[in-house]
């Protein structure tokens, strides 16, 4: 569960003082589907940010599965990205040169994981959205879509508590796009909570929930009506990717 | 994560950008490999110059007479006529700490065999120079004391000698008249090879009994160098002091005059040569640390131009869970993998490179370990120094920022 209070965050550029968040007052239950959309420079990306320990708020207070985020060190936020928030980027950022299982393996290398694990982990993450002939691939060999799903297989492996997708499909073709989008409504369905950034009204519209975000605050925070359900590869969960040692 | 994840990363790092890596290593193998090259051709030397000097003979103490003052006028070392075969007899019967004395005369002479000539250094002697200068003959013999006192016109030749009178340094010439300054003397042994020194060649001379040398030679009766063996290395010293004293008195030196001969010990020789080798030592360790202190300079500089390309990938496993430790080894050991794979490179470069100027540039080296395990701990060392500064870089570097990086 996410609890935001009187979020405050202030970028300082020389003199200028820009507010980037001014008050965010939100509340995110467990297993929820959230969209969250606005204009650029509407606050969204830096709710993103905070919202995934990637940043520090100015004031207010964070609480993230009751854990007090706002006076943890940069160390300590890097190890609840690691271990409680899952990333999903518009531009994949992948590790090039680097085998999709790889890839997949690098949150559980910074979590103390032993290699046999690992590996056993990444390959069915990595099976659970249908990537299981494309292990070796490097990302330059991988469809965009194919990335996109290394990413989320990525996300998955430390079993977050929350999965952050910075615009996800703004790289995809819209059949790409359905297909991720498809893959986070089954993963939302398995109960894991989903917040996703975009700008696009018809993705939004696949999430349960929609916050809009304007001059750094939140402007409208609907429930989705007439929620549009992908069309999709059902996720292959024959075996459990979420088990800690699938052997 | 552990210790061997992060040097496989590293490793995967440098394989991704091979000619990059290489380039890098450069530096460090250049460096190293100078090192050692330099440092084996400095011990070579010094180890051929300790060989020669021992080849001399052992416990060998060297009498020479002083310098010449006529008029005022001096002449060089050893240029006084003043030692005789008196001298020679003091000393064997008077120095308690010498085992032997081998006075020598010497003088160029021509030396002709059949329709063959050659110049060479005819050395007079008595035969125990065949111990105290190591000088055996190999075939044949030496000659005798006997023979000495008979002026026997025998002699014992160099290889060179008989190369230059025969074409080929393995003839045996034992039973050979050959005529040195239209003198005739007869062969009896040929002297053991014993290799060039520097200028000088040990092979190049020939050996005759004093007694006939002074009469049929030279004619006189001066003599040029005393070789004396001390019973042992520990009487070095003594036996020195009493020559010394026994010279003096020969000579009847005042008490406040100065020495009219020198004595000069093999380690005298042995130490000078040495201080030469250790300061030429000292001269290529300062050219080894500029060399690789450039290496490592070149390192950090492609370990910087890294971080700044690799940004988005520190962004992106800082972003996923690497902490800044994390990120800061990661470089640090890519950096460290560099040099010291540059280190081993310039090793295997290093030893390659000398003993293939041992085999064909007739340059003496010789390879010991120190110098190779110096090297090696230097590369790791200028591994971990430049490395440090563009790890630290990267472990800074903020996750969003790195993230946007393009």
């Amino acid at each position: 569960m996410i609890i935001l209070k009187d979020i405050l965050k202030i970028y300082k550029t020389g003199d200028v003082e820009l507010r980037a968040l001014s008050g965010i007052n939100l509340k995110i239950e467990d297993g929820e589907f959230v969209a969250i959309m606005g204009p650029s420079g509407s606050g969204k990306s830096t709710m993103m940010n905070i919202l995934g320990c990637l940043d520090t708020v100015t004031s207010g207070e964070y609480l993230l599965d009751d854990l007090n985020i706002n006076h943890a060190r940069e160390d300590e936020l890097a190890e609840i990205r690691n271990q409680k928030i899952g990333f999903v980027f518009q531009s994949f950022n992948l590790l090039s040169r680097t085998t999709a299982l790889e890839n997949v393996e690098l949150p559980m290398l910074y979590n103390g994981i032993g290699a046999r694990e690992r590996r056993i982990r990444a390959t069915n993450a990595l099976t659970a959205v249908g990537l299981s002939s494309r292990l070796h691939h490097k990302p330059n060999e991988l469809s965009g879509g194919q990335q996109q799903r290394v990413a989320i297989a990525r996300s998955l492996v430390n079993n977050p508590v929350i999965l952050m997708a910075d615009e996800p499909t703004g790289n995809l073709d819209s059949k790409s796009s359905i297909e991720v989008m498809n893959i986070f409504q089954q993963l939302n369905t398995l109960g894991i909570t989903i917040v996703l950034v975009t700008h696009e009204p018809d993705i939004a519209q696949y999430s349960k929930r929609i916050i809009h975000f304007k001059d750094g605050s939140i402007d409208r925070d609907e429930i989705v009506k007439n929620r549009s359900i992908a069309e999709g590869e059902p996720l292959n969960l024959n075996i459990n990717w979420r088990s800690e040692v699938a052997s | 994560m552990n210790f061997l994840e992060n040097i496989r990363i590293a490793l995967r790092g440098l394989r991704s950008n091979k000619l990059r890596s290489v380039l890098t290593m450069l530096g460090i193998i250049i460096g190293v490999g100078a090192v050692i090259i330099m440092v084996s051709i400095g011990q070579g030397a010094k180890a051929s110059v300790a060989g020669q000097i021992q080849g001399l003979g052992s416990n060998l103490l060297i009498v020479t007479p002083g310098q010449s003052n006529t008029a005022g006028v001096k002449g060089g070392m050893g240029s006084l006529n003043n030692m005789t075969m008196d001298d020679v007899n003091a000393i064997k019967s008077s120095a308690d700490a010498v085992a032997s004395v081998a006075p020598t005369t010497s003088k160029q002479a021509q030396v002709v065999y059949g329709s063959e000539n050659t110049s060479t250094q005819v050395v007079g002697t008595t035969p125990s120079y065949a111990d105290v200068r190591n000088q055996q003959a190999s075939i044949g013999r030496f000659f005798t004391d006997q023979e000495n006192q008979d002026n026997a016109q025998v002699a014992v030749i160099g290889t060179t000698v008989v190369q230059d009178l025969t074409g080929n340094p393995n003839t045996n010439m034992v039973g050979q008249t050959i005529n040195i300054n239209q003198v005739p003397f007869q062969v009896i042994g040929i002297l053991q090879s014993k290799g060039s020194s520097g200028a000088s060649n040990n092979d190049d001379q020939i050996v005759v009994p004093i007694s006939s040398a002074e009469t049929r030679l030279i004619g006189s009766d001066s003599i040029r160098t005393i070789y004396v063996e001390a019973k042992s290395s520990d009487l070095m010293d003594t036996a020195s002091g009493e020559i010394t004293q026994i010279l003096r008195q020969q000579h009847g030196l005042s008490f406040n005059a100065t020495n009219d001969f020198t004595v000069t010990s093999q380690t005298d020789i042995l130490s000078t040569a040495e201080g030469v080798s250790q300061s030429l030592t000292l001269l290529l360790s300062g050219v080894a640390a500029i060399s690789l202190l450039v290496g490592g300079i070149g390192i950090m500089n492609i370990m910087l131009v890294s971080v700044t390309e690799r940004t988005r990938e520190i962004g992106i496993r800082k972003a996923i869970g690497a902490k800044r430790k994390t990120i800061m080894l990661q470089f640090l050991i890519e950096a460290v993998i560099i040099s010291m794979l540059g280190g081993v490179l310039g090793i295997l470069f290093g030893s390659g490179g000398s003993s293939l100027l041992n085999k064909f540039a007739g340059i003496t080296t010789q390879i010991s370990t120190s110098p190779i395990i110096m090297a090696f701990a230097f590369s790791f060392a200028i591994g971990i120094i430049f490395g440090v500064f563009p790890a630290r870089k990267a472990a800074k570097l903020h996750p969003i920022d790195a993230l946007r990086y393009e």
